[in-house]
């Protein structure tokens, strides 16, 4: 088992390497945990009409039970394929995931059409730097072997995911964004999972550190954390928050902005007035 | 090394953010979209702060304490210096508090322009933030020194003020300027 195989959720290492009975369980625990809560999440979002609400999101969910059950299936029943098939079907679950990306920019900005043209900027300037960088790093990498090199693009691709995601919570956070529960709650579970996932991506590539073991074992409990987060946030479908007719909104808008900026004319003239010794 | 603590602040950045964008829609549920009585209120915050500013100024005024000290008895000195201090205080917090005020209002009111600017963002928060500071280390020579002793620092908190609600103003006058109707610019007058 190597070393890159540690780093996802939902593996086996403890299965493979030590054969120990309650590493066993608990690794198994988990693995049927996160499959059995990524196909209730699913099966949900089909009877509560999500799917069609979020179907990018729910395209990645499909994308990871599919990964899971042929991942689950290779394992008990034909070995030597389960180690080809790991990190080609991690590396594509990863690039699946860009899919929650899209599907959170495009219902977040949905009435700010101002900010997701500057956002649309912005990401494309954070995806393009990250881009570089990690092309530079995978061009310059010596690999000793193939499962290496597809998982440091793997991490590549979560560190370009991560600056996107922070560029968007930053914006949602500095614009007061409105989100309804279900948004809110599939943000909430993405950043989480994310989030952490750099942080153990980071640590575990460097060499020696005893603390990424530890984020390692934690890694798998995380994930299946998220799928809860998400589980629970988009049980039912619940409404998205009321926002004013586009045409009032437009119309009441530039009226008191006009009014305003009447108004701030006379107190800028009260100021002056006030400052004057 | 080096790369680990970049893309370990990216993480934590991640998680903070997550944390705060959670927070802060849960905060706002009950009162979820920017309406024309929002709009209303921030016009009113941003009237307040100069009102105030205009009043505050016989707050602050050297003359009175000057004359309650030429004739005065100490009880009297004692009972104006406290309330001139009291008063001092509750208006540096409220006026802290509108200005908050006033930039929630016009972040919620931004995000609805066809055109926000990034640049000019940048330094409103530069401004607010400048505010921020300068108002609290104002605050705490209020609570120490007293009014009077504090009043350079005043004074120039009221500049800061100044400068912050004329650029909050500029701001305004960004907002969807194309689209205003000839029925709201007859509004103006």
């Amino acid at each position: 088992m190597g070393k890159a195989q540690q780093a996802f959720p939902l593996h086996f290492y403890g299965t493979i390497t030590h054969g120990k009975l309650l590493i066993v369980m608990e690794t198994n625990v988990i693995w049927w945990t996160g499959t059995s809560v990524t196909a209730i999440v699913l099966i949900r979002g089909a009877l509560v009409g999500l799917l069609r609400k979020y179907p990018l999101f729910y395209a990645y969910i499909s994308c990871v039970l599919l990964k899971e059950i042929v991942g689950l299936l290779s394992y008990q029943f034909a070995r030597n394929f389960y180690e080809p098939f790991y990190w080609p079907s991690e590396l594509a679950t990863i690039v699946a995931s860009y899919a929650v990306i899209i599907e959170i920019f495009r219902q977040s900005l949905r009435h700010s059409p101002g900010i997701a043209r500057k956002a649309q900027k912005f990401l494309l300037a954070a995806f393009v730097l990250t881009l570089s960088y990690a092309a530079t790093d995978l061009l310059h990498g010596q690999f000793a072997s193939a499962s290496r090199a597809i998982a440091e693009l793997g991490r590549d691709l979560r560190y370009i995911e991560g600056a996107l995601l922070l560029v968007m919570l930053w914006l949602f956070v500095r614009y007061r964004i409105l989100l309804g529960r279900n948004l809110l709650g599939l943000i909430g579970g993405y950043s989480f999972w994310v989030g952490l996932n750099v942080v153990n991506l980071a640590l575990w590539f460097l060499p020696g550190n005893g603390f990424s073991v530890f984020l390692r074992r934690l890694l798998p409990i995380t994930y299946v954390a998220t799928l809860t987060i998400w589980c629970l946030a988009l049980w039912s479908s619940q409404p998205e928050p009321a926002q004013s007719a586009e045409n009032a909104i437009e119309r009441d808008y530039e009226l008191l902005a006009a009014k305003t900026r009447a108004a701030l004319a006379r107190t800028s003239e009260r100021l002056v007035r006030v400052m004057k010794p | 090394m080096t790369g680990l603590v970049p893309i370990s602040v990216l993480g934590t950045l991640i998680l903070v953010l997550g944390i705060r964008l959670v927070a802060q829609s849960r905060n706002r549920r009950q009162s979820p979209a920017v309406t024309v009585d929002d709009y209303a209120n921030a016009r009113e915050a941003l009237d307040s702060v100069f009102v105030e500013t205009a009043a505050i100024k016989r707050i602050f005024s050297v003359e009175d304490a000057e004359y309650v000290a030429r004739s005065g008895t100490p009880d009297v000195q004692r009972l104006f210096f406290g309330e001139r201090r009291k008063l001092a205080l509750q208006w540096l917090r409220r006026t802290q508090q509108q200005i908050a005020q006033l930039i929630d209002f016009h972040l919620r009111l931004a995000s609805y322009t066809y055109d926000p600017s990034p640049g000019f963002e940048l330094m409103l928060t530069a401004k607010y933030l400048t505010f921020v500071v300068v108002s609290s280390i104002a605050l705490a020579l209020l609570w120490l020194l007293g009014p009077f002793k504090a009043t350079r620092t005043i004074s120039y908190i009221i500049r800061t003020a100044g400068n912050f609600c004329t650029t909050f103003s500029l701001r305004l006058e960004r907002v969807n300027p194309t689209r205003l109707s000839s029925d709201g610019e007859s509004l103006l007058h």
